[in-house]
C-alpha cells in the first residue's frame, strides 16, 4: 500500500502543466462559463428563472444537458490518453518499468490518477454551476436567489451517475492508450466510437456500445422514450468498466517489450 | 563476486532469426564493464533482457547473486539505468523529473540537489527539459540512475550526443563513482576508443554473439600478441624459404616479409638463422595492432 501512495504521487506529479491538466480546469468550467456570462448579460432571464423554485434543477440538467452529449465523453477520453500517453512520448516506459514497484503497482497507481482526475473535473465542474448562479445573483441584485435551497441529494444522484457512466470511456481507452505508442490510435479509437455511440443512441441495441451511457442517463431524465426499454445501462457502465480494466490489466502484466 | 552472471540467454523477436545466440556475460563486483559492439550487435537487448524490459526466453539472468525473475523489485532498488535515449519528462524541470522518481525511490530531498550539481545542472532552474540540449538531457538521464545511490549501474551509451568536454566528465565522474562508492557499472558502446581509458572488464558482442570477454589487460595482452613484425632483407625469397623451413607463418608484402605473433626470442632466432644463411637484414620492424582493429577483427570474423 505504501508503495502505491508513493507511486501515486509520482504519477500525480507527472500531469503537472500538461494538456491533460488543463483540460479537467477549461472542460470544468466551461459550461458553468457560458451560463454565468448569460446570467450577467441577460439579467431578465436570470432574474426570473430565480424566481422558480426549480431554479437549480433546471440549472443543473441545463449544464448537464450540453456536458453529457458530447462535451463529458471527449473530454474523458481525451485526457485518459493524454495521461497514458506521456511515457510513451517521454520514452520514460522503460525508465518507470525499472523503478523498484510492481507491475501492478504501475497499472493501479496511473490509473488512480485518472479516476481522481475525473472526480476533480465533477467537483470542480459543481463549484462552476454553483458560482454561475450565485456571481450572476450578486450582480444583479437577485434576492430570490437566496430562498433556494441547493437540492444536494439529487445533484449528488446524477452526478454519481454520470461518473459510473464515465467509467467504461476510461476504462477502454486506458486499456488501448497502454497498449499503442501513437497517440492517433488512441484518439481515433475514442472518436471513432463517440461517433458511433451518437449514431447508436437511437438504436434499441445502443447500450451495447459504451459510450452511450452519458447520452442516455441525461435523456432518461427528459426524454426517457429515447433509453432502451428494460435495460439498466448504468449496470453495463459498471460491467464494461470491470471488464476492460481487467482485460487492460493482463495485457499490460503480459506486455514482451515493457519500454 | 559477479554482480550480473548472464547464462546461456538467447533471444528473438518474432519468428526472426536469433538477436542473441546463447550468450554469457559475467560482471565482476566493483568493476567498470565495457560492452562493446557494432551498432545492430545484441547490447541494448542484453541490457533491456537483464532490466527486465524484455520478456527472457532462454538462459538464466542472475543479478547479486539471484535470479531476476523472482527477485525484481530487491534487485531493481539496488540498479540505477539510462538504456538508449534518456528517460525525461518533456514538460518538467529538471527538478521536478527528479521529483517523480524520488517520490517512488524515496530517496533524500537533498539528493536531488547533489545528483544535480554531480552531472552539472544545478543551474537549469525552471527551465523546461524539452528547452534542454540532447547532452544536458544526457546528463539528466544520469542523474535520474543515480538518484538512488545504486550499487549497480547498466548505462547503455551513456556519453550519445555528448561534446568531447562533456564524455571527460562523464568518464571522470563514472571513475569517481567506481572508486570512491564502489558501484559496478556496465557501460556499452560501439566505440571502443571512448571506453577504453575507463573500463577494467570487457565483453566484445556482435551479431548476437560473444566473441570475446575478459579483463582490459587480458585485451592489451591480446593486442601486443597481435603485432606484426616485418624483415626487411636482401633476398627476400630465400629469406621466406627459411622461415617456412622453422615452421614460421610469413608472407611478402610490399616487398617486406610480414609475420604475426612472434615472441622476442623467436625474432632473434630469425635473425640469426637469416645472417648464418649469408642474408643481409637491414631492418626489422614490430607494428603493435591497436585496440581499435583488434575490436575490428573480431567483429569481422
Amino acid at each position: 500500500m505504501i508503495s502505491f501512495i508513493h507511486s501515486f504521487q509520482s504519477e500525480w506529479l507527472k500531469k503537472k502543466g500538461t494538456l491533460a491538466f488543463w483540460l479537467v480546469f477549461v472542460g470544468s468550467f466551461f459550461i458553468p462559463l457560458i451560463f454565468l456570462s448569460r446570467g450577467i448579460f441577460y439579467p431578465k432571464d436570470f432574474l426570473a428563472e430565480a424566481k422558480s423554485p426549480q431554479f437549480w434543477d433546471i440549472l443543473t440538467s441545463r449544464s448537464w444537458q450540453f456536458m453529457a452529449i458530447l462535451l463529458l465523453p471527449l473530454g474523458v477520453a481525451l485526457a485518459t490518453s493524454l495521461i497514458t500517453q506521456i511515457e510513451f512520448r517521454n520514452n520514460t516506459w522503460k525508465q518507470l518499468n525499472t523503478t523498484p514497484q510492481s507491475l501492478s503497482v504501475i497499472f493501479w497507481s496511473k490509473f488512480a490518477v485518472i479516476i481522481v482526475m475525473l472526480l476533480q473535473f465533477f467537483i470542480l465542474f459543481h463549484i462552476g454551476m454553483y458560482l454561475s448562479a450565485l456571481i450572476p445573483a450578486i450582480i444583479n441584485g437577485s434576492t430570490d436567489f437566496y430562498e433556494r435551497s441547493v437540492p444536494f441529494e439529487s445533484i449528488l444522484k446524477m452526478a454519481g451517475l454520470y461518473f459510473v457512466d464515465c467509467l467504461p470511456i476510461v476504462a477502454l481507452q486506458y486499456l488501448v492508450s497502454l497498449q499503442f505508442k501513437n497517440f492517433l490510435v488512441p484518439l481515433s479509437f475514442g472518436i471513432g466510437l463517440l461517433l458511433a455511440s451518437l449514431i447508436a443512441v437511437q438504436w434499441k441495441y445502443g447500450y451495447i456500445v459504451p459510450y452511450t451511457y452519458c447520452p442516455y442517463n441525461m435523456f432518461s431524465a427528459k426524454q426517457p422514450q429515447m433509453v432502451p426499454a428494460g435495460v439498466n445501462f448504468h449496470y453495463w457502465a459498471v460491467g464494461y468498466f470491470a471488464g476492460a480494466t481487467l482485460l487492460g490489466y493482463f495485457l499490460y502484466l503480459n506486455k514482451k517489450e515493457k519500454g | 563476486m559477479t554482480t550480473i552472471q548472464v547464462s546461456n540467454v538467447s533471444h528473438q523477436f518474432s519468428n526472426q532469426e536469433y538477436v542473441l545466440d546463447n550468450i554469457n556475460l559475467n560482471v565482476r563486483e566493483g568493476s567498470i564493464y565495457g560492452f562493446l559492439g557494432p551498432n545492430g550487435a545484441g547490447k541494448t537487448t542484453t541490457l533491456r533482457l537483464i532490466l527486465g524490459l524484455l520478456k527472457k526466453q532462454k538462459g538464466k539472468i542472475e543479478i547479486f547473486g539471484k535470479p531476476f525473475d523472482s527477485h525484481r523489485i530487491e534487485i531493481l532498488n539496488k540498479i540505477g539505468s539510462l538504456i538508449e535515449s534518456p528517460s525525461i519528462y518533456g514538460h518538467l524541470t529538471a527538478i521536478n523529473n527528479l521529483k517523480v522518481w524520488q517520490k517512488i525511490y524515496q530517496s533524500p530531498d537533498n539528493r536531488i540537489g547533489e545528483v544535480l550539481e554531480l552531472v552539472g545542472l544545478a543551474h537549469t532552474k525552471n527551465k523546461k527539459a524539452s528547452q534542454f540540449s540532447l547532452g544536458m538531457k544526457q546528463r539528466l538521464g544520469i542523474a535520474v540512475a543515480l538518484l538512488h545511490n545504486p550499487s549497480l549501474l547498466i548505462l547503455d551509451e551513456p556519453t550519445n550526443g555528448l561534446d568531447p568536454s562533456g564524455i571527460v566528465e562523464i568518464r571522470e565522474l563514472l571513475k569517481r563513482l567506481n572508486q570512491q562508492h564502489g558501484i559496478t557499472i556496465i557501460i556499452s558502446s560501439h566505440l571502443l576508443g571512448e571506453i577504453e581509458k575507463l573500463v577494467t572488464d570487457v565483453g566484445i558482442i556482435n551479431k548476437g554473439k560473444m566473441l570475446f570477454e575478459s579483463s582490459l589487460t587480458d585485451l592489451m595482452n591480446r593486442q601486443h600478441q597481435a603485432s606484426t613484425i616485418y624483415f626487411d632483407t636482401n633476398d627476400n625469397a630465400t629469406a621466406l624459404q627459411l622461415m617456412h623451413q622453422q615452421k614460421i607463418a610469413a608472407q611478402i608484402e610490399k616487398e617486406r616479409i610480414v609475420v604475426s605473433q612472434l615472441s622476442k626470442h623467436t625474432i632473434a632466432q630469425i635473425n640469426q638463422n637469416l645472417v648464418a644463411n649469408s642474408i643481409e637484414v637491414y631492418g626489422i620492424r614490430a607494428i603493435e595492432n591497436d585496440l581499435e582493429s583488434i575490436f575490428m577483427n573480431l567483429t569481422n570474423n
